[in-house]
């Protein structure tokens, strides 16, 4: 069977994340990367079989790829890389291009790429948003409630049509890159049974929630041993923190939708109100962390950062900031101020969900169906698990 | 051989280093009637070469065909050897090099010793023997090994306990317990810089533990495990002298790899690895052996069949690099590695029982401070002139070996030769010049 070969593939993966520092064409897989890998399994798929995929030009198999996703950036191959070919970065950078290529609009392909692209695809959906707000902005005193300012009703429409459009964007990313890992399962003959889907679907999110393999990509040997960080400063902890205040501010908000009227005022430990709060605050702690290793950039994975490295987790953090101004505001009237912040907070919420398949907040969607596909792909035989029961 | 040198001397050429290329070297110089003088940091001259036990690709004794070449300079009538000394500086002007040379004192007198050795047999002083990496032990006085040239006895200050032992006992008195180091500046028209290699430390990459492992070896060590004369006798594993069963040779272990700082290729490694494989399966038939290659370069003549028998000989051949090397239990090794050629599960844990790490080469002698010679970037001496491969970037001033980048031996000997060559050429034409001038 023919193989299409992309021979840009190498130049296109060096335009994304930070892949304009990469030379992996050193590389000359000696499978150091591999063997040094904490998450490496017998399979052996990443880093070094990618790379030589992206220097032979083997995109599709690359992009079918879940291996790409299984790698949670330690950094171990790139500091014992024989020829520093950053197979790490590689990695990320290669991420960063399937995100723009699993999305048929190219939007991600232009905010991946640069800064400029970023912030314009950032500066459009930002505008969409505020004139579509504005139209029903109410003009009402600077005492005045938050939602008697910005109707809640509006704002839930225009938020119900942008969750249906990102989750058709959503679909359309993740069948991409289902579908071509369909095709590659073809070729290498392994068997997707149906029974086994929803056994790998709990897998994967058990993986995800606990960051089971995160820990072990973390705090995984190391030769020679490095002293083991503070337990809340350990990477997958930071990116626990992150996650879990995400999710508890997205249950928060949901559920404040579904159980009570918009807008009617609460005591400040009601416990939606409160989740909401908490969870802000732990995001807020991780991505201080996060941030803040980017910014000191004195240890590998956090040594070559991109744009788009930093415009996620600063989008998520402004948006965090100001609904916990809003919140403030919601008790304490802090005038017009209040207002404006409560604008821009919904404005940059939107922006967060709209951008969530473009930006490096799809890694949500992309690495979490990777791992119900590699957990799908590798389950046992039925036979097999009836033997072993037996 | 004259240790009776001053500042009236006046050599001909002087080679820098006593190893195999200098001593070709000398040789060529000297067979055309030049005096040259021979300048060796070591006790003994011979360099790394007489401490192995046998050469590639022919099997030949190292031994057997190193000492009649220091034999013979030893003997030349226009070769005058300095052991224990080292080139400090040389300053060229005028087509004339005045060279600054360190001798260390070795608390003996050498025209006073005979090499009888009673200072050796009386001296109760003993370390570990560098000559045998640390694998033997040496009295504190002692005729540096068994063929050693000079013959005379070199007292180690660090080690001694100064308790007159030797001094007693030695019949021509030639032990001088205040020698103090001596400079001696002499002048040349022509230098050959063939100051050969040193190994970068088995300790340089530490996902390697040969710090935690007595049994993560140099290939030195195994040379001298191999040779006939070596500190077993046999292949003895260090940490507890078991016959090893399982040997990994890994290779690339100090070159080619630019998370130490050594991107270059040391050129030997795979052939000596393929040598050393080849003796061992000799020594130990009963012993699996491995060698974990990125690519086998066996470019010089013979070499690629020299391979191709290796692998006839049942040698494991497993491309991919050693990521890591863990110690377990029982002083055995644990070594990770992906199997690159391997479709189906590549990633491999494999146990072995003593493991030889291909250390890279690196420059032994940094002469670009102190003398008008260049180092190019790996910093060995620069040899900019293709078509003058010998030429350093100073006027009068030819390398060999080594010390101009990695080579074996083959190549060492064919480039010492063409240096001397070069160096009495380039002698004769300013002599003529100066006459005819």
């Amino acid at each position: 069977m023919a193989r299409i070969v992309n021979t840009q593939l190498l130049q296109k993966i060096k335009r994304h994340g930070a892949g304009g520092t990469l030379d992996v064409s050193a590389c000359f897989n000696c499978g150091n990367c591999v063997a040094v890998c904490p998450l490496a399994e017998d399979s052996a798929g990443f880093p070094r079989r990618m790379i030589r995929m992206a220097q032979v030009g083997m995109e599709q198999e690359l992009l079918a790829s879940e291996d790409l996703w299984r790698c949670y950036a330690c950094g171990e191959c790139t500091e014992t890389c024989p020829r520093q070919a950053d197979p790490a970065a590689f990695m990320a950078a290669t991420r960063s291009y399937a995100i723009a290529r699993y999305d048929f609009t190219g939007l991600a392909g232009l905010a991946n790429r640069s800064a400029a692209g970023n912030l314009a695809v950032f500066a459009v959906f930002s505008a969409i948003f505020g004139v579509l707000l504005a139209a029903k902005q109410q003009a009402v005193a600077p005492s005045a409630p938050l939602f008697n300012f910005l109707p809640g009703e509006w704002i839930h429409h225009i938020g119900v049509a942008l969750f249906v459009v990102v989750g058709l964007s959503a679909v359309f990313g993740m069948l991409s890159m289902f579908l071509r890992f369909r095709a590659q399962c073809g070729r290498k003959a392994v068997a997707l049974r149906l029974s086994a889907l929803p056994g790998a679907l709990v897998q994967a999110l058990t993986d995800a929630l606990m960051h089971t393999r995160f820990q072990r990509c973390a705090d995984g040997e190391r030769t020679p041993a490095k002293p083991a960080e503070p337990l809340l400063k350990r990477p997958w902890a930071v990116h626990a923190a992150v996650m879990g205040g995400f999710l508890a501010m997205l249950a928060a908000t949901t559920l404040d939708y579904l159980l009570k009227p918009i807008g009617s005022p609460v005591a400040p430990w009601y416990p939606m109100r409160l989740l909401g709060a908490i969870g802000g605050l732990v995001c807020l702690y991780g991505l201080a962390v996060m941030l803040g290793r980017r910014w000191k950039a004195s240890e590998v994975p956090w040594k070559k950062s991109s744009f788009a490295d930093w415009f996620f987790p600063l989008l998520l953090a402004a948006t965090v900031l100001t609904g916990l101004a809003a919140e403030v505001a919601d008790y304490a009237p802090l005038g017009a101020f209040g207002h404006i912040v409560f604008f821009a907070h919904v404005v940059l919420a939107m922006d967060l969900v709209a951008l969530l398949p473009l930006t490096k907040f799809a890694h949500v969607l992309y690495r979490t169906l990777a791992l119900t596909l590699f957990a799908w792909s590798h389950a046992p035989a039925a036979e097999t698990a009836a033997e072993a029961e037996a | 051989m004259n240790t009776q040198i001053d500042s009236s001397y006046r050599p001909d050429a002087l080679v820098v280093g006593g190893g195999i290329a200098g001593l070709q070297s000398a040789l060529d110089l000297a067979d055309q009637g030049l005096k040259v003088l021979v300048v060796e940091r070591g006790a003994s001259i011979g360099g790394h070469m007489i401490a192995l036990s046998k050469v590639f690709p022919t099997l030949d004794c190292a031994s057997c065909i190193t000492t009649p070449k220091m034999s013979a300079a030893a003997h030349h009538e226009n070769i005058q050897i300095l052991t224990n000394a080292e080139v400090e500086a040389i300053e060229s002007r005028d087509g004339l090099h005045r060279v600054r040379i360190l001798r260390k004192p070795t608390y003996v007198n050498f025209d006073k010793c005979i090499g009888c050795r009673l200072c050796e047999y009386a001296c109760d002083t003993e370390y570990r023997d560098r000559f045998e990496e640390g694998l033997g032990a040496v009295r504190a006085i002692a005729v540096p090994f068994t063929n050693a040239i000079p013959q005379k006895a070199v007292l180690d200050a660090e080690h001694c306990l100064t308790c007159g032992s030797c001094a007693r006992v030695c019949p021509t008195d030639a032990i001088e317990f205040d020698q103090k180091p001596r400079t001696l500046a002499i002048e040349t028209e022509a230098v050959i810089v063939a100051s050969g290699f040193d190994l970068n430390s088995v300790t340089v990459k530490p996902q390697y533990n040969a710090a935690r492992s007595q049994n993560v070896i140099a290939p030195m060590t195994l040379e001298r495990l191999l040779a006939p004369h070596g500190p077993y006798g046999r292949v003895l594993r260090p940490s507890d002298g078991k016959i090893p069963g399982a040997i990994a040779f890994v290779q690339c272990a100090g070159s080619r790899d630019e998370s130490i700082g050594v991107p270059y290729c040391s050129r030997v490694c795979c052939m000596y690895a393929i040598k050393q494989a080849m003796l061992l399966a000799g020594a130990l038939p009963l012993a699996d052996i491995t060698i974990y290659y990125m690519d086998i370069r066996a470019f010089g003549k013979g070499y690629e069949q020299f391979f191709q028998n290796a692998k006839a000989m049942g040698i494991n051949f497993v491309r991919g690099k050693v990521a890591r090397i863990d110690p377990i239990e029982g002083g055995d090794l644990r070594l990770h590695v992906e199997t690159t050629e391997d479709a189906e599960n590549p990633l491999e844990e494999r146990t072995h029982d003593l493991v030889v790490l291909a250390q890279g080469m690196i420059p032994g002698w940094n002469p670009a401070q102190t003398t008008p010679v260049a180092c190019a970037s790996d910093g060995f001496v620069a040899t900019p002139r293709l078509t003058a491969p010998t030429a350093t970037t100073a006027p009068g001033i030819f390398t060999a070996g080594t010390a101009a980048g990695p080579k074996d031996i083959v190549d060492t000997i064919a480039e010492a030769g063409a240096a001397a060559i070069a160096a009495s050429q380039y002698l004769f034409q300013k002599r003529e010049t100066a006459v005819a001038g």
